[in-house]
């Protein structure tokens, strides 16, 4: 990034010589950015119809994964105002 | 790049009134005088403002920096001063090993002391280090520079991320 200023973004202060608490916040910081899953897949090449079956395959998993916790959540509330009272 | 919201969990204060604050105080200031008086951020200060903080007397600005290439077959460390002008430099090749044992975190780590201690004969105590590459030795590097004494002050990543620029080698097991 010759462009932006430097020692800006990206960067985490070690706080009392913690050196493995600073490289996890760092490593957290950068996968929640998306930056270590952008450098891990261009590695190689990508042609664009894989991309696609990917894209698509990630879309269908993310709808799925939050419908899926949507329903459990709902399915686990224990505590509600009982549905059977004053009958 | 946006900055994430990593809310750092040691500088946690609760909402207190005087009366705890005094109680507190006069409990803090037997264990801990310095560090509950100031607030660590994991974010380092800008180059514009003004921070009081200082190591070895010098602003983050000023601080050397200890660049570490970590490629999949090896791993680079390069010492600088703040503007760039070169101090130290060594590689897992450079240390003796070949081929397949550069690409390993030990040889990361050894390379990581002889350049700490190179640097520590140019007087250097503090440092900031930039990452780049995501290989086998980038953690190790860096533990290799605190064991060869140095300070690690931050630790910048700074991965090449092309935009679509330059187009990768072919995918492996066609």
């Amino acid at each position: 990034m010759a462009r932006h200023l430097r020692f800006v973004a990206r960067t985490v202060m070690v706080q009392d010589g913690n050196v493995d608490a600073a490289y996890k916040a760092l490593n957290r910081v950068l996968s929640v950015d998306g930056i270590l899953e952008t450098v891990k897949r261009k590695r190689y090449y990508e042609k664009p119809c894989r991309q696609r079956q990917r894209e698509n395959y990630e879309n269908c998993r993310r709808i799925y994964h939050a419908e899926m916790a949507r329903r459990i959540s709902f399915l686990s509330k224990a505590n509600r105002p009982d549905p059977w009272l004053g009958c | 790049m946006g900055r994430a919201s990593v809310v750092s969990t040691e500088s946690r204060r609760p909402i207190c009134s005087s009366a705890i604050r005094q109680q507190e105080s006069a409990e803090e200031a037997t264990v801990t005088p310095k560090t509950s008086s100031r607030e660590f951020s994991i974010y380092p200060p800008m180059p514009g403002e003004d921070s009081p903080l200082r190591w070895g007397g010098m602003k983050f600005e000023d601080l050397p920096i200890a660049h570490i290439k970590a490629t999949y077959n090896n791993t680079h460390i390069q010492v600088t001063d703040h503007s760039g002008q070169y101090m130290a430099r060594t590689s897992c090749g450079a240390e003796g090993f070949r081929n397949v044992k550069k690409s390993t975190p030990i040889a990361a780590q050894t390379a990581g002391i002889s350049a700490a201690a190179k640097a520590q004969a140019k007087g250097v105590t503090f440092v900031r280090v930039v990452v780049k590459g995501l290989g086998p030795g980038r953690l190790s590097a860096i533990k290799g520079l605190t064991m060869g004494g140095l300070e690690v002050v931050s630790i910048t990543d700074n991965t090449p991320v092309p935009h679509n620029g330059c187009r990768p080698r072919k995918a492996r097991r066609m």
